[in-house]
């Protein structure tokens, strides 16, 4: 047995080796990174399917208009012209967007405007456009504002291991796929089916009733502390602190409204808006949330204009569940656009409790098993020898070594369609080495090392052809699919790549070595 | 140990139109099933919760099967479409496809809560997302099947070998979504898989068959016998492996890989019959007679 002979084998027991290295070894894929984690005596990861947890994929709602011709006005001026003409729609839901190297566009971000009614806006503003270009969906800055502004919220709200990323389809369309492990979809739903946009407003008493305008947005917020179960009476709130730059302005404008009166106010916007003292709301996506009045201490420091110079406030809400809520939105941002979600939508959502995907991981490991022990039973019966079967159930679970070496080592999450692809591969693989068995052993015993070298090639042809086809056919699903199957695909070309220039030309030798030192 | 051999068939007994009648007429009447499937509803075979939308909830429910299956009609509203028991662990799958597909999960599990079950997965397709898988998986499988041809003509060269391939192949994604139809085994991702799984398997014994008797030295039926003895192999052992898995999967209540492996047991087998009747009659066809016009 030289070297030069079986470096085939030589390199079949190194890759295992590296393969057993990536699988077990702690110092890889061991990073507490984004996803799934990489968990028991393994480096695998597991998916969804087999650690549990919840999985949405959804587009975006909205129509975008491309090559628009500004002609000289600024975006915000744009902007306000387009939602004036649009019925269902209002400035904040109108994006008007200008590049370097591009022609401008604009987008909708409302849920009921189609791409008809904004080319109407459109042209009724007098801008022209690409009806060409017209669509549903956003624009890529959009998407990409809303994948981050999704991976804050579920940062903030403490989801561990979730991640947030945009997947596209072959026919152009994008969806955001959102994962998160060990989470009911409830809850999950709940973090990401707001807009979020949060905004603080003073209620109050004029001359010919009550009037409403607008005091803090999110960005004149300092910091923003972590919700708080209110405590003796209080209220749950969040403690936030205001921008230095905008505390007199707000202070001025509290004061002059009614709200930092003289002894606190005292709202009772909820019974009878009609009647009560100067208010503040907390609105969260264009809903009033809350409305709470200031307390007399407060009031006296915005008074004498001692609160500007330490500017901290606190945000009332009903319940602590709220004032989480709050805290994440503010903290988060709000979504530029929302994910078509729910009854009616497009997008799709699944749930795996833990313990389902607990048994699941265990019972398709036991399936697998039994499946392989079944083709080792048939190979068996057929050859009658334990030196051409035994190397060929070896030589097969190899193959599904170095795809979970390869899965360990780049941390790709093992699913129910990723196993299912390990099955694939088993089975194509003992194809392939009975094909190479019965070649090698044909007629007569392989006396020559040229005999055997001839018959092996002659074998190889087929599996060449067949591997080539294998390839084809999983090609498109590796490309195209949403990624549901998408691990099978992967999984079996790798695994066919693997057994064609690695596994099945060792088996090969190990053959020989068998049949020619005889 | 006993070795098992596969035994050799005397084909000289049969003419080309015998040994191709068998599997041309179960290829006819699968394509009755399939087309008539088609006139009836609309589609080559009934489409599930993946393609055309609607939710899938998998439930934990502490009676006896009976009873279990009792509540669950009496819980959900609309009711389930289907009802499956898993037997390893009691556990019930419901599907649910009403309206357009557009089920609202949220109070299907809220249904579930509220009856007492515990929900160990729940699964929510847009009609339009799986129109759009529906598509995707179509345009695949045909790519696929292409694909497959082209190679298979690009290695072979020769008309009648390669079409022989081919129609062999497609009698053998054919039968057994003919089959699904038969046993009401709906279109999923995982049967879609399997499809696709059948066109690279169902090559192996073709190309194999094909390479034996065109391109090695020796007599025809000696051709095929040893040919045979290679394919029928790997058939078998496939075969067994896809049959274990297939009642393994169903006990656990893995429905992925049970789908797989039931379709995969139907496209095997008829690729038994397709390989070593219809392809072995039309290479044989070709050898005697058509080379010499």
């Amino acid at each position: 047995m030289s070297l030069r002979e079986n470096w085939r084998i030589l390199l079949l027991v190194v890759v295992l080796l590296a393969s057993s290295f990536a699988l077990f070894s702690p110092t890889v894929g061991g990073d507490s990174g984004q996803g799934t984690a990489a968990e028991g005596p393994t480096n695998l990861r597991y998916g969804l399917q087999l650690s549990g947890g919840t999985r949405i994929r959804a587009p975006l709602v909205g129509v975008t208009a491309e090559d628009v011709d500004f002609g000289g006005t600024q975006p915000p001026e744009v902007e306000q012209a387009v939602a004036e003409q649009l019925e269902n729609a209002t400035v904040a839901d109108v994006t008007a967007r200008t590049y370097q190297n591009a022609p401008s566009a604009v987008e909708v971000t409302a849920g009921n405007v189609t791409t008809q009614e904004l080319g109407d806006a459109l042209s009724a503003a007098g801008y022209s456009y690409d009806s060409g270009s017209l669509r549903e969906g956003v624009t890529e800055q959009t998407r990409q504002q809303t994948v981050q502004v999704l991976s804050n919220k579920i940062n903030e709200a403490g989801l561990q291991g979730g991640t947030v990323q945009q997947i596209s389809t072959s026919t152009g369309d994008h969806f955001i796929l959102i994962e998160v492990p060990d989470e009911n979809r409830q809850r999950v739903l709940e973090l990401v089916n707001q807009r979020g946009s949060v905004r603080v407003d003073v209620y109050y008493p004029t001359d010919g009733g009550y009037e409403q305008q607008t005091v803090l947005e999110r960005e004149d917020f300092q910091s923003i502390g972590t919700a708080q179960q209110g405590q003796e009476g209080q209220q749950p709130n969040v403690p936030v602190v205001i921008k230095e730059s905008v505390a007199p302005e707000l202070q001025e404008t509290l004061v002059r409204t009614g709200v930092a009166k003289q002894g606190g106010s005292q709202c009772t916007y909820a019974e009878n808006p009609n009647s009560t003292d100067a208010c503040m709301l907390l609105v969260v996506d264009g809903e009033v949330v809350n409305a709470f009045g200031m307390s007399s201490g407060l009031a006296s420091g915005m008074r004498s204009g001692e609160w500007a110079q330490d500017p901290r406030f606190v945000l009332q809400t009903r319940n602590f569940s709220e004032a989480r809520e709050v805290a994440i939105n503010l903290r988060a941002g709000a979504l530029p656009a929302k994910l078509d979600l729910g009854p009616g939508g497009e997008g799709t959502s699944s749930y795996v409790s833990p313990g389902q995907g607990e048994s699941f991981k265990f019972d398709s490991l036991i399936t697998g098993i039994i499946s392989v022990i079944a083709v080792s039973i048939v190979v068996f019966i057929r050859y009658g020898q334990v030196r051409v079967a035994a190397p060929m159930v070896v030589t097969a679970l190899s193959e599904v070594v170095v795809l979970l070496g390869f899965a360990a080592g780049i941390g790709y999450p093992l699913d129910l369609s990723v196993i299912a692809g390990f099955i694939a591969v088993i089975g194509t693989g003992v194809d392939d080495l009975i094909i190479i068995a019965d070649e090698v052993m044909a007629q007569g015993d392989v006396s020559s090392h040229r005999v055997f070298q001839s018959r092996f090639r002659k074998a190889f042809w087929v599996i060449g052809v067949a591997a080539a086809t294998t390839i084809i056919a999983m090609s498109p699903l590796a490309v195209l699919s949403l990624g549901d199957l998408q691990g099978f695909a992967i999984f079996t070309i790798l695994g066919v790549l693997v057994g064609v220039l690695l596994t099945r030309p060792a088996y090969g030798d190990i053959l020989r070595s068998l049949m020619t030192s005889r | 140990m006993v070795a098992f051999e596969v035994p050799e068939i005397d084909y000289s007994r049969y003419t080309n139109r015998q040994l191709a009648a068998v599997p041309l007429a179960v290829l006819a009447v699968a394509l009755v099933v399939v087309g008539g499937w088609y006139v009836a509803t609309g589609a080559p075979v009934q489409p599930g919760v993946d393609f055309t939308g609607g939710a899938e909830l998998r439930v934990a429910v502490d009676a006896p099967d009976g009873q279990a299956r009792e509540q669950i009609r009496s819980a959900f509203s609309p009711t389930p479409e289907t009802i499956r028991s898993v037997p390893s662990d009691n556990t019930y799958i419901l599907t649910f496809q009403t309206d357009g597909g557009n089920v609202d999960l949220g109070a299907l599990e809220q249904q579930a809560r509220d009856a007492g079950f515990q929900v160990e997965s729940s699964y929510e397709v847009s009609a339009s997302f799986g129109a759009q898988t529906q598509r995707l998986a179509f345009g695949g499988v045909v790519f696929a099947f292409l694909g497959m041809s082209l190679v298979v003509f690009g290695m072979f060269r020769t008309f009648v070998p390669s079409v022989a391939v081919v129609i062999s192949a497609f009698s053998d994604i054919v039968i057994p979504v003919a089959l699904m139809n038969v046993f009401g085994i709906e279109l999923s991702l995982g049967t879609v898989a399997a499809l696709l799984m059948i066109i690279g398997y169902s090559v192996d014994s073709d190309i194999l068959l094909n390479n034996h008797i065109l391109r090695r030295s020796g007599g025809f039926y000696e051709s095929v016998y040893r040919a045979m003895r290679t394919g029928v192999t790997m058939t078998l052992t496939s075969l067994s492996a896809m049959i274990v898995m297939t009642i393994v999967a169903t006990l656990f209540g893995i429905q992925l890989l049970a789908s797989i492996g039931t379709v995969l047991v139907f496209g095997l087998a008829a690729d038994l019959m397709n390989t070593y009747m219809l392809n072995l009659s039309l290479l044989r066809w070709y050898k005697y007679e058509g080379v010499k016009r």
